[in-house]
């Protein structure tokens, strides 16, 4: 039994498709990353997946329970934590209220264990809270009730650097001991860093389901060349070249061919420095997306 | 159980003891004016009776020369059926909608506890402030009449707290309706005190209009009088019970409204 298991799951508003006829499966113990721009349809499928809003078609399921049957999801929220984009608690209550709520209804057996790694100011009422520390309350809360599946959507927006990396390393540990974490993302290196899989979402449906190294191996490489001479058109004559930018000096592409073409080619020229190395995921990401959505993709590229 | 009661209270608690100390207050201020008012050697009622009839059934005035008809008017006709009738309203339309107008609802609906238990438990945790503020006035009350040297039936008292409950939970039942089925919580809460507010007018114009009479059926104010319980004494059961109906039938709306919902 998979942890999530969806099939052809559509949820339209009227005239407006939301999630238009997704199916994936999230293995157990699997990191996957549910990878978009804004609008792309992946809060609206986890809100589906959690039976906050009935889907229009198709089916899922949740650690085995139909997320339409309300008794068989709420069995299975027990070992479910969950981290919404739009985080909010009672402004006037303390974190550590809060906490105790949550704590009485699905248990916190990780409590203090989180708090040794996440540290919002649980004494102090949530009004005070920046949103990096509302975020880390809510990444407690996700987490503390030892969940089989962790679903977070957008999980390190308002954390700071520092706390994202301890959050991409924790993500990691939780992974190492079994939980199944599902999360959306439009951070392309976060995805990369955390993920086994990513599911890539445009326009509420599923364009491409990858193991990260697939989506590594189908970019190719990145090859940048340093050369006096003027290479560029016979560059992008051969096979497996594509995207030739030069500036000064230096030509850069994406290479898919094998290393012997390239190289016998490049031993005509004087080559002052040679660099190869894993494209950027933004270039493989540009792929599914294609140009009509560059705009969209550069400001993502901007986060990483 | 109950988590959502317990967590809700609490967070209520210092509003409740702060609205339940205020309207003891003034409860005591009114019966505390009392004496200046029987003692003044005006016939106040002779005077009264010179008022439009619409205006003495819209207040509930009887006499004013007893303490009973003093405070169903000033305290009980006025706080309990408008002021608290409004605030329960208004606070059981905020319950719902706040939380998904603010984005709370999906963290509390991703907890294992279903939609029913969830609307039922926050609306329940209503009854605390409705018992605390009847209790904590009723005891103001007590305490302030026997101050100044006058004397209530104690079971009159008792009667006119008791069944503003059920009158009080209607009220919230309604403003839970409207809390459920906005999308915006400011309409919402709005819409409460419209509706309640009408709701008593209504009773209110009916009451002395011929022919109208049967509207006041309509309005929850009708099953709820104060002065017939302190100045006569006489209540109906089963004005009480037709209230706590209208509240289970509303309730049950709510939820089949919530439960479908789309969050």
């Amino acid at each position: 039994m998979n942890p999530i298991d969806v099939k052809a799951l559509s949820k339209s508003y009227g005239d407006v498709v939301g999630i238009d006829s997704l199916t994936f499966s999230v293995k157990p113990g699997e990191v996957f990353g549910f990878l978009g721009p804004n609008g792309a349809g992946k809060t609206t499928a986890i809100r589906t997946l959690l039976g906050l809003q009935s889907p229009t078609s198709g089916k899922a399921h949740v650690l085995g329970a139909s997320i339409t049957d309300e008794s068989e999801l709420l069995e299975a929220k027990t070992r479910i934590g969950y981290l919404p984009s739009d985080l909010a608690f009672n402004e006037s209550v303390s974190g550590k209220r809060v906490l105790d709520y949550h704590a009485s209804i699905k248990g916190d057996s990780r409590r203090a264990e989180l708090l040794e790694i996440f540290t919002p100011p649980i004494d102090r009422p949530i009004r005070e809270y920046s949103t990096g520390n509302e975020q880390m309350l809510g990444i407690v809360q996700a987490f503390m009730h030892d969940p089989d599946l962790v679903i977070m959507d957008e999980p390190t927006s308002g954390l700071d650097p520092l706390k994202q990396e301890r959050f991409n390393q924790f993500i990691t540990n939780e992974r190492d001991r079994g939980t199944t974490i599902f999360f959306s993302s439009h951070v392309l290196s976060e995805v990369r860093r955390v993920c086994d899989r990513v599911g890539i979402l445009r326009d509420g449906a599923l364009v491409g389901l990858e193991t990260i190294e697939s989506l590594l191996n189908q970019g190719g490489k990145r090859v940048q060349i340093q050369t006096p001479d003027t290479i560029e058109s016979q560059i992008e004559a051969l096979d497996g070249v594509f995207s030739v930018i030069s500036f000064g000096e230096t030509v850069q592409f994406t290479y898919t061919g094998t290393y012997n073409n390239l190289i016998s080619e490049l031993q005509q020229y004087d080559i002052v420095d040679i660099n190869i190395s894993e494209p950027p995921l933004e270039d493989i990401f540009m792929h599914y997306y294609g140009s009509e959505t560059e705009p969209d993709t550069e400001t993502e590229a901007a986060h990483v | 159980m109950f988590e959502t009661v317990q967590y809700e209270v609490q967070r209520r608690q210092r509003g409740t003891i702060a609205l339940t100390v205020g309207i003891a207050a003034v409860a005591a201020f009114f019966v505390a004016l009392f004496p200046s008012f029987s003692s003044s050697g005006i016939d106040i009622d002779q005077m009264l009776e010179a008022w439009p009839p619409a205006l003495q059934e819209a207040f509930g005035i009887e006499t004013l020369a007893t303490i009973e008809g003093f405070l169903a008017v000033e305290l009980y006709n006025f706080v309990w059926v408008i002021v608290l009738g409004l605030y329960f309203a208004y606070s059981a339309a905020s319950v719902i909608a706040d939380d998904i107008e603010r984005d709370r609802m999906d963290l509390l609906l991703s907890l294992p506890v279903s939609r029913s238990q969830l609307l039922f438990e926050k609306v329940g945790s209503l009854l605390a402030p409705i018992v605390l503020i009847n209790l904590g006035v009723a005891v103001a009350v007590y305490a302030s009449i026997l101050a100044i040297g006058e004397s209530i039936a104690l079971s009159r008292l008792v009667m006119v707290h008791l069944l503003s409950v059920p009158y009080l939970l209607a009220c919230a039942a309604i403003g839970l309706i409207l809390s459920v089925t906005v999308t915006r919580a400011d309409v919402g809460k709005r819409l409460a005190l419209a509706v309640i507010f009408v709701l008593y007018l209504l009773d209110s114009i009916a009451a002395t209009v011929d022919g109208l009479g049967f509207i006041r059926y309509l309005s929850p104010t009708y099953y709820y009088n104060p002065t017939e319980i302190l100045v006569h004494g006489t209540y109906g059961i089963g004005d009480a019970a037709i209230l706590l109906v209208i509240t289970i039938v509303l309730l049950g709306i709510a939820r089949s409204i919530f439960v479908r919902r789309d969050i």
